[in-house]
């Protein structure tokens, strides 16, 4: 292909959680660089696999031929200083000068390298700036020096331009590059000769590597798919395994194996977890989405009996340590387990876990409250957990059904970590909620109380986190978390558990807190509910205490912006302003819904409220309201509301302040 | 023995001292201290540090208290062999001089799903980290690959290659068992055959109950202090292999205490940063000492 320019890099295996995020990086870290050197281009594109990197740049030439071109100077009676100036800046004589309308002008040659010459410095800029989580260096023996940094060894480099092959010598890896790549490291390990990205996407695929990471992940998950509905199963849905799977292999071969039954008797998440972390296979469900004793998984070569008799070994060998554990934790109870709870140290200057328990407990409050959260970490100690630490609560609310507690203990047991962040899913029970509120609540008063506040990057206990979930809590959930107090009493309750353990929290602690989490909400409004600055400043300005509801917050905030968006909203607020400005802020709650009015205004306005609040249409009940304020203004102009007969003024502010409060309560303006 | 005789444990080990051999390496023998691992030995971590080139291999006992299971788990054992590979500097392609050496033991590899799955490796205790993959054989962990980056806390001047070969899961591959303890030792399959199990069980049963219930722990506290203490008089008198050892040691008894199930999460990390001292003080003298070699 004409001026495209290929390049791959070729090294050892990279670790599959990195590929997803270099395709981008690559490509930004190389347009950057095309840009840097002044070349021009038609698009950037990059490609991933387990061992190697690869980028392609369509129509790549420098940015302008070399060409001279006229450039204009100063004026012909300009002071010497300035003529002298524009020769030396070109580099030219002062014979060079053309005189042309009163002007001096010069014959330049603008400069541009060739692509072949910048070429070597685009690869070596490439690997010293390519961003990786994590890289290496290792010995480059022909030179006796360190190399670069890189995710992993290179081992060969593939450069062709303009359908040519590149020979460059890239020092900081000690190794030229050249016009032949390598396939598959099993199956088609040979060096294959390549002249354009269209060649070298075809010949890799028949070498088995498949180039294009999206395409790879979607025929993996659509081979699994098949498989499994072939035999009348579900493939459990696993996006993260799939991401890992795809970064694993450089060709996809799927296999459906089968588990021993005598294995089916753990519960489902210990046996898709311990199938997933360890070996990740995919779990296979029933359509009643009951796990079936099958599961899924990628190799990087095709399947052979001595392979499937390997992984069944392999699972084997697993789950008969899941069953071990489990059989074992089931000895233990919860309290006996709980017990334990004060070894573990949930931070050395917040104490350990049992002391976490023993503050939870403070702000508890119906017997079942109690019940979970005495058991609710207890987990921790059970041999299961300590194996597979993402099954905390999980295994809890598992041990607490077979120890006979209640459904609703065991259920918030099981709960009380979620939300663990933005995107995962509130718990589904009442108390459940609650402890994980009360849970993420100590960690906050905790950490703050002892002055440890994220800063920047730095956030090393998750505590933006924390409140994240608090506000999700108290914001997303049906339920009310809060019941009967509010924030302060909580916060206060916890900051008192702390001092009665001996842990003297900052005396601020209850102020920051707040501000913590107001600061917070904020973020959480404006980046994640996308409500415009000002109405989520102006919302919340408006509240007189710290204790105000974040529910409220939200919902006021996002009327206001719907509102906003409508035609007629600048009617709605000046009408309001107007009609506070006559009948002041009090506004009395009581309408007398029979009074008669005499004056055609204050008639038509009663009207036009009544039919208001019979319409369900959103748009038409906005319109509706927009109306109103129409008649308000002109009710405003023509009657006068503060009558000197105090009986008529009442009733006149009272059918304002129905107006009021319509607009307050439905349009969001505070 | 007849030629479709299974390949046995021992042979295993005879191929792989062979292979390693014969690429250059010196054949040394396991450490006689209780190690956790290979790199533990001393012709790993204090060789790996410095100039200079260090090609080794050798079998290592390896002991992880915690991981006993009373030979009751077929592959979790408190006892097992790790075959060590070290080459400083790592050559060209590590790789496949590693996939060789599978093949030179009887591996087959085209009937297997051989990858490498990342795996950066990290002794705290060591202050030792490493980037590079376990390398997985049909879903199972076979072989650890790493290339140091930093040792003692002291970034590798010249980058070292570690393999270290998980014999028994190797071997029961090759034989196609299911249980460590069913491994086939000395490759007679008459009356004389000899197991894993037959070598191993007992002790495998007998240090379990020790490592769990009965070790005494405080001999155990009251050796750690003192192997501590002689660790850093050593370091002063500028024998640096000596007071490794006692590095070595009282890493093992920590070991055994954690076991014992005495050793508090705050404890242990008071513990483990003590071994680390002792082991970067080691490392660092180590280091001046060779620098001032001529």
């Amino acid at each position: 292909m004409q001026k495209e320019f290929l390049l791959e890099i070729l090294s050892e295996e990279i670790p599959s959680r990195f590929q997803r995020d270099a395709l981008s990086n690559a490509s930004t870290v190389f347009t950057k660089i095309l840009n840097d050197y002044c070349t021009k281009f038609s698009s950037v594109s990059t490609y991933i696999s387990s061992r190697r990197l690869t980028v392609v740049v369509k129509y790549l030439i420098k940015k302008f031929d070399n060409v001279p071109e006229e450039k204009r100077g100063p004026k012909v009676s300009a002071p010497e200083r300035s003529i002298e100036g524009f020769l030396n800046a070109n580099g030219k004589q002062r014979d060079d000068l053309i005189v042309r309308n009163g002007y001096y002008y010069l014959q330049v040659e603008t400069h541009s390298d060739d692509i072949e010459d910048l070429i070597p410095l685009f690869i070596r800029d490439f690997i010293l700036k390519m961003p990786w989580p994590k890289s290496m260096r290792w010995y480059i023996s022909s030179q006796k020096m360190l190399s670069a940094f890189w995710v992993r060894p290179i081992r060969s480099i593939l450069c062709i331009y303009d359908d040519g092959p590149v020979n460059a010598f890239i020092e900081s890896v000690g190794l030229t590059t050249c016009d032949y790549t390598y396939g598959h490291r099993f199956l088609a390990p040979d060096p294959i000769k390549v002249s354009d990205f269209e060649d070298y996407e075809n010949k890799l695929k028949e070498n088995y590597v498949l180039i294009d990471y999206r395409k790879k992940m979607s025929f993996i998950d659509r081979e699994l798919l098949q498989r499994v509905a072939a035999i009348g199963l579900h493939l459990s849905n696993d996006d993260e395994l799939l991401e890992e799977s795809t970064g694993l292999v450089e060709y996809p071969f799927v296999h459906v194996g089968t588990i021993d039954t005598e294995f089916m008797k753990l519960p489902a998440p210990v046996l898709s977890t311990a199938m997933k972390v360890h070996q990740k296979y995919f779990s296979v469900e029933y359509p009643e989405l009951i796990l079936a004793p099958f599961f899924g998984t990628v190799t990087n070569v095709p399947g052979t009996d001595v392979m499937y008799e390997g992984m069944n070994r392999v699972l084997k060998a697993r789950l008969s340590d899941a069953m071990f554990f489990y059989k074992a934790d089931i000895d233990v109870t919860l309290e006996a387990f709980a017990q334990r709870l004060s070894n573990i140290v949930f931070h050395e200057k917040l104490g350990s876990m049992a002391q976490k328990v023993d503050r939870m407990m403070s702000i508890a409050n119906s017997k079942d409250e109690h019940r979970a959260v005495a058991l609710c970490k207890a987990d921790l100690l059970s041999q299961l957990v300590g194996e597979f630490p993402e099954l905390q609560g999980t295994m809890g609310g598992i041990y607490a059904k077979i120890q006979d507690e209640s459904a609703n203990v065991a259920t918030a047991i099981r709960e009380h970590y979620k939300p663990t962040g933005a995107n995962d899913v509130l718990p589904d029970s009442f108390t459940g909620s609650r402890i994980s509120f009360f849970d993420k609540l100590d960690t906050l008063v905790g950490f703050l109380g002892m002055g440890i506040t994220p800063s920047g990057s730095k956030d090393p206990f998750a505590l933006r986190r924390s409140a994240l979930c608090i506000i999700r809590l108290l914001c997303d959930s049906e339920f009310n978390v809060l019941e009967e107090d509010n924030l302060s009493w909580y916060v206060t309750t916890l900051i008192n558990a702390f001092s009665d353990q001996g842990v003297a929290l900052y005396p601020d602690t209850l102020e920051n807190v707040h501000k913590f989490l107001i600061s917070r909400l904020k973020i959480y409004m404006t980046d994640k509910l996308m409500i415009n600055q000002e109405v989520m400043e102006s919302v919340i300005s408006s509240f007189d205490s710290v204790d105000f509801s974040y529910k409220d917050a939200v919902a006021k905030s996002k009327k206001l912006s719907k509102s906003l968006a409508r035609a007629g909203f600048g009617t709605i607020k000046e009408a309001l302003k107007r009609t506070l400005g006559i009948i002041g802020k009090e506004t009395p709650e009581n309408f007398d819904e029979n009074i008669d009015f005499l004056d055609s205004h204050m008639k038509n306005l009663k009207n036009h409220i009544e039919v208001c609040q019979n319409i369900h249409d959103e748009s038409e009940f906005f319109s509706s309201i927009v109306r109103i304020s129409e008649i308000v203004l002109e009710t405003c102009e023509n009657v006068l509301i503060n009558d000197p007969d105090p009986d008529l003024r009442d009733k006149n502010a009272s059918l304002l302040c129905r107006f009021v409060k319509l607009v307050q309560d439905n349009i969001g303006i505070v | 023995m007849s030629q479709n005789c299974v390949k046995s444990f021992q042979d295993i080990i005879f191929d792989l001292q062979k292979f390693w051999a014969d690429y250059g390496c010196v054949i040394i023998q396991p450490y006689d201290t209780e190690v956790g691992a290979g790199t533990s030995h001393f012709a790993t971590t204090l060789k790996a540090i410095g100039d200079g080139h260090w090609d080794a291999a050798f079998v290592q006992p390896c002991r992880r208290p915690k991981d006993g299971r009373y030979a009751e788990n077929p592959n979790r054992t408190q006892y097992y062999y790790q075959y060590q590979v070290i080459l400083k500097p790592a050559p060209l392609d590590p790789q496949q001089l590693y996939l060789d050496s599978l093949q030179a033991i009887g591996f087959g590899i085209a009937e297997h799903d051989v990858r490498f799955v990342e795996d950066d490796w990290e002794n705290p205790s060591l202050g030792a980290a490493g980037v590079g993959w376990e390398i997985w054989c049909d879903g199972m962990e076979i072989t650890q690959f790493t290339y140091f980056q930093q040792v003692g806390g002291i970034s590798c001047s010249v980058i070292p290659v570690e393999i270290t070969y998980g014999l028994e899961r190797i071997a029961t591959f090759i034989q196609s068992v299911e249980s460590h303890f069913d491994i086939n030792w000395n490759g007679r399959e008459d009356e004389r055959k000899l197991t894993y199990g037959d070598v191993l069980k007992r002790f495998e049963k007998e240090f379990s109950a020790f490592n769990f219930d009965v070790a005494s722990i405080d001999m155990l506290l009251e050796h750690f202090n003192d192997y501590e203490e002689e660790c850093l008089r050593l370091i002063h008198h500028n024998l640096v292999m000596p007071a490794y050892e006692q590095c070595v040691k009282a890493n093992h008894c920590f070991n055994v205490l954690d076991a014992r199930g005495v050793v508090s999460v705050t404890e242990k990390a008071w513990y483990i940063s003590r071994i680390r001292t002792m082991a970067k003080n080691c490392c660092q003298a180590w280091l001046e000492c060779r620098q001032e070699a001529p």
